[in-house]
């Protein structure tokens, strides 16, 4: 071994407190980066396998009814491999004594042979008999039942029936049920029919042939099918194109993982301002050396030579610790995502191509980080560098803000050397405050996205001045309806509204939009879904609506003589940044073709996509009809409304009316309020391992100031400083250090939350968000800032009171 | 440097001056005096206190108000200015009333002569004045000792001189004054001389 080597060897064991330090906060940023660049492979190779492993279908037609025959001519065409009929049927579920859920109904005419969005047998029966029902895997909670269980189901046209769930199935596709707070089931076309519903199957899968992932090829294909659908006389209501081969949820979790990623990298460029620290002050302290280094005849290169190599070692033990650390937390995200997406990881496999960019990252963000110090320590003079020799190696009071600390006067002298030194090397502590602000405005920017997000949502919530909607499959007599509201009791106000859903003409695109329920304002939430992209919801009512106040956000609301005025709210307004004030537009309605003046747009950030239209247009064409009811009831608690609900249901009931679905405003308000948690999770957990890197900065700092003050501690114990009072001094500097941060967290916390949270808001839901600031989180911050502070300078604090006189003046 | 056989008496008042060449042990038998070192073997009473036996925060204490030390590169906190420099013992001794100490130590930085440099701090000063600051500190506490190891290392010939005549002040005010030094013309202010060589008495 040469000497050189031996030298960087031996250095590190010299400081190896120090430098373990650096390895663990540089391993810190390693292993974030290192879990979200896993994850990243794995989510998006297992998402979209795991997705096409279920055959999704390629095109989804929407009929009258299909038979076999119809089947037959579809794969007549050889551009079609396959063709299944399907059924989407919404009704209620109950289990025992709890309220009535919101049911999605997927009938399926042979189990033993799905091979279009197949369906993932879980556990017990497969296929279900007639009278039997599978419930999706996530869906029992929602149901608060098990197999085994005997059910009561409805759907809108039948009866109640008992079914027995006997098993459990996994359908990909779904959004997590517990989020979406809907139920879904499976039952054969047999159970259909028990249950007081016409046995038809109504919804076509298709699966072309070939070039499966082009789009243009399947709408080809699919253009063609719908002509041959039409020849055959059946009429089509509506066609979906999925985006090939990617998960309805793969855009949303692209969001997430690309978030995750800058977090990554911010993180991992936080660990290298750690190195710039640890290796300025190293430089400092081997000024001497390298002075002697170089009256032996060392040149540039090789002093720069044992630097850098010291930094990409730093890296390289960095990176073996992270490695593990970061799989393992990868692991934890990707099981989190998988939960919340509801599809399984058949494999946690990482790729090669992430370890060498793991590797690569966390070797070269270290020797990046050491360039400027190490270039800097090697050109000092070999005069100044042997002369170097003083209590302390940098003057205090040759700057403006020394002389200005200095008038800061005060009895307490050990305070005052813990302020002054906290200015002392001013480079150092800048990167060290960036590091800890940097935890505080993510913690401040989590707690204030959040509550803005709540803000929104209450500003949202509170235009709807209803307790409960009731939706029906089809339009039902008012009179009937109006007659079984009056016999329930607690009802203070009811409307009857007109729910349908429309879409622009001069859209060509189409999407899948299989789930029903998007027809309807309790829909998904994922604006930015691939799911409903071209179509959206179209509300028709009263224009002196009393339980729907607009947030009108420009332009106007709906007038009582309009009768061709459209609302549109806020989600619409971006998605088609066509629809502006002023604008007469075509929207598709059913069969209609109907032209719309953009009179107002209504502030609706988290909403789906939704326009609104007066009553009076929709009562033209269906006079005397609803199917969509809204209430405001005396009573706004969950119990109240469930009684509600269920006289309701029972006096619609004795009207000869069943209603598809019923949902209070706390039911819709809880799938919002779950995506939203999602988020402040991951803010929090972000500001967590933040500050724990700025943790660890500050260890650093300390520890380095501690070592460059060794005499200086040696000259305040010769006059009488006790080791309580130095330690007191080394955390009074920590303290000032957490200060100072909490300071700029602060500032810089109201602009950066509301850029954070627009953004991942933006992102996520295509809307913009009511920012409030949370200021809760200046004092928890504050609190959190003078723990870490404390807790950070506590090891350096003991280490330096249990220096001696003697090696604390022998020090260099 | 080890220390061996050393028996020795300094009584109150006198100047002593230590001298030998370097490495001969003079700084250790400073440290033992001022208790900075514990000697493995034998005692070392400063008045009627055995300063090997005090424990840690004690014996923090008993320098702070019985020694004060000069050093040769002054050691001054370079964060606090000269003032605040020489109050600092009497903070953390608690020698004198808080609203005294300032009054204290300007009046000490007069009497060494730099008063009117009390407010700067010593990144300012030249060597000189940092080194007086570093005298009037050590005389903070009104300490029974004074211990200054090389306190004329770091300065030009006259300053030197000036330095030595303040020791001898003090050493004439009733101070004892141990000085470890190089310098030949010690010998014109001190009391006695001890030469130390090989960790011994000679």
């Amino acid at each position: 071994m040469t000497s050189p080597v031996t030298k960087i060897f031996r250095d590190f064991w010299q400081e190896r407190g120090r430098t373990g330090l650096v390895i663990l906060a540089i391993a810190l940023g390693i292993a974030a980066f290192a879990s979200v660049m896993s994850s990243y492979a794995i989510l998006t190779r297992e998402l979209d396998r795991g997705y096409l492993a279920t055959n999704p279908a390629s095109a989804v037609f929407f009929l009258d009814s299909i038979d076999d025959e119809l089947i037959q001519t579809v794969l007549s065409d050889r551009s079609v491999s396959n063709a299944e009929p399907r059924r989407v049927v919404s009704g209620q579920i109950k289990s025992g004594p709890i309220q009535w859920r919101n049911l999605v109904l997927f009938v399926v005419k042979d189990y033993g042979n799905v091979q279009v969005a197949r369906l993932e047998h879980e556990r017990g029966a497969w296929p279900p008999a007639t009278g039997e029902i599978l419930i999706e895997r996530d869906a029992f909670q929602v149901a608060q039942a098990s197999i085994g269980d005997l059910v009561t189901v409805k759907t809108s046209n039948g009866n109640e029936q008992r079914l027995v769930i006997s098993g459990s199935v996994h359908d990909v596709g779904q959004a997590q049920a517990r989020m979406e707070n809907v139920v879904y089931g499976y039952i054969t076309l047999e159970t259909l029919a028990q249950l007081g519903e016409q046995p038809y199957l109504d919804q076509l899968n298709i699966l072309v042939a070939e070039n499966r992932f082009d789009e243009n090829h399947i709408r080809e294909v699919a253009a063609r099918i719908q002509t041959l659908i039409q020849a055959r006389g059946h009429e089509i209501r509506r066609v979906d194109i999925p985006k090939p081969g990617k998960h309805p949820h793969s855009e949303i979790m692209g969001v997430l993982l690309l978030s995750m990623s800058t977090f990554g990298l911010f993180v991992l460029a936080l660990s290298g301002i750690l190195v710039v620290n640890l290796l300025t002050a190293t430089m400092s302290s081997q000024v001497r050396q390298i002075g002697i280094m170089k009256a032996v005849g060392a040149s540039h290169r090789q002093l720069l030579g044992i630097y850098l190599s010291q930094a990409m070692l730093l890296g390289a033990a960095a990176t073996i610790i992270a490695l593990p650390a970061g799989l393992l937390g990868s692991r934890l995200l990707c099981r989190y995502m998988a939960v919340f997406l509801n599809f399984d990881i058949k494999s946690f496999a990482v790729p090669l191509w992430v370890y060498a960019l793991v590797a690569l990252v966390g070797i070269i963000t270290p020797l990046v980080a050491a360039m400027y110090p190490v270039w800097r320590g090697i050109r000092v003079p070999v005069r100044v560098a042997i002369s170097d020799y003083n209590l302390s190696p940098n003057s205090f009071g040759s700057a403006v803000i020394d002389r200005l600390l200095a008038r800061l006067g005060g009895n307490y002298r050990p305070f005052l050397i813990s302020l002054r030194n906290s200015f002392r090397r001013r480079a150092r502590l800048a990167l060290t405050l960036l590091t800890l602000s940097a935890g505080g405005v993510f913690f401040m920017s989590a707690l204030n996205v959040r509550a803005s997000m709540v803000n929104t949502l209450d500003q949202m919530f509170a235009t709807r001045k209803f307790d409960l909607s009731v939706i029906f499959a089809s339009p039902q007599p008012i009179d009937k309806v109006e007659r079984a509201i009056r016999d329930t009791s607690g009802v203070n106000a009811f409307e009857g509204w007109f729910v349908t859903e429309g879409s622009l003409t001069n859209d060509s695109h189409s999407s899948n939009a299989s789930d029903p329920r998007t027809t309807t304002p309790a829909g998904g939430l994922h604006g930015g879904d691939s799911r409903g992209e071209n179509r959206f919801t179209i509300i028709a009512l009263p224009s002196d609506s009393q339980l729907q106040k607009l947030q009108i956000s420009e332009g106007r609301s709906l007038a009582t003589n309009d009768t061709d005025a459209i609302v549109i709210n806020t989600t619409l307004a971006q998605r088609n940044p066509q629809l502006k004030v002023g604008n007469t537009v075509t929207i598709r309605m059913g069969p209609a073709e109907v032209n719309w003046k953009v009179v107002g747009i209504a502030r609706e950030s988290f909403s789906p996509a939704i326009a609104y239209i007066p009553l009076s247009f929709i009562q033209q064409r269906h006079p005397g009809e609803t199917n969509s009811l809204r209430l405001a009831l005396a009573k706004s608690d969950s119990d109240s409304i469930d009684a509600v609900k269920a006289e309701l249901e029972t006096n619609l009931e004795k009207e000869g009316l069943r209603a598809r679905a019923s949902t209070s405003k706390a039911e819709s308000r809880f799938g919002f309020d779950q995506h939203m948690v999602m988020i402040y999770i991951f803010l929090i957990v972000m500001s967590a391992i933040i500050a724990g890197v700025g943790g660890l900065g500050l260890m650093t700092t300390m520890s380095v100031n501690v070592l460059e003050r060794r005499r200086e501690i040696g000259v305040l114990r010769a006059i009488g400083a006790t080791s309580r009072t130095i330690a007191m001094i080394i955390v009074g500097e920590g303290l000032v250090i957490g200060l100072l941060s909490w300071t700029i967290a602060a500032l810089a916390a109201w602009p950066i939350s509301k850029a954070v949270g627009d953004s991942l808001v933006g992102l996520l839901f295509r809307g913009g968000m009511d920012f409030v600031f949370e200021f809760r989180g200046l004092l928890i911050w504050l609190a959190v800032s003078f723990l870490l502070s404390s807790a950070a300078t506590l090891l350096p604090a003991w280490r330096a009171s249990r220096l001696t006189i003697r090696e604390s003046l022998a020090y260099e | 440097m080890a220390l061996k056989d050393i028996n020795l008496q300094i009584r109150d008042g006198e100047f002593v001056g230590l001298i030998g060449k370097s490495g001969s042990g003079k700084s250790t038998l400073l440290n033992m005096i001022g208790g900075i070192d514990r000697p493995s073997s034998g005692a070392v009473e400063v008045g009627n206190t055995s300063v090997q036996d005090l424990k840690e925060n004690k014996l923090a204490h008993w320098r702070g108000r019985t020694v004060g030390f000069v050093f040769q590169f002054f050691q001054l906190l370079p964060t606090l200015t000269a003032a605040e420099n020489v109050m600092l013992p009497m903070d953390f001794c608690k020698t004198f009333p808080v609203r005294d100490r300032r009054q204290r130590a300007v009046s000490l930085l007069e009497r060494v002569g730099v008063g009117q440099q009390a407010d700067k701090l010593p990144a300012t000063l030249s060597g000189g004045e940092q080194q007086r600051v570093a005298i009037a500190r050590a005389l903070a506490n009104e300490p029974a000792v004074v211990l200054a190891d090389e306190p004329t290392g770091n300065l030009d010939s006259v300053t030197a001189q000036a330095v030595f005549d303040l020791f001898r002040e003090m050493a004439t005010a009733g101070t004892t004054v141990v000085i470890a030094t190089h310098e030949a013309d010690i010998t014109r202010v001190i009391d006695r001389t001890l030469e130390i060589s090989d960790g011994a008495l000679v």
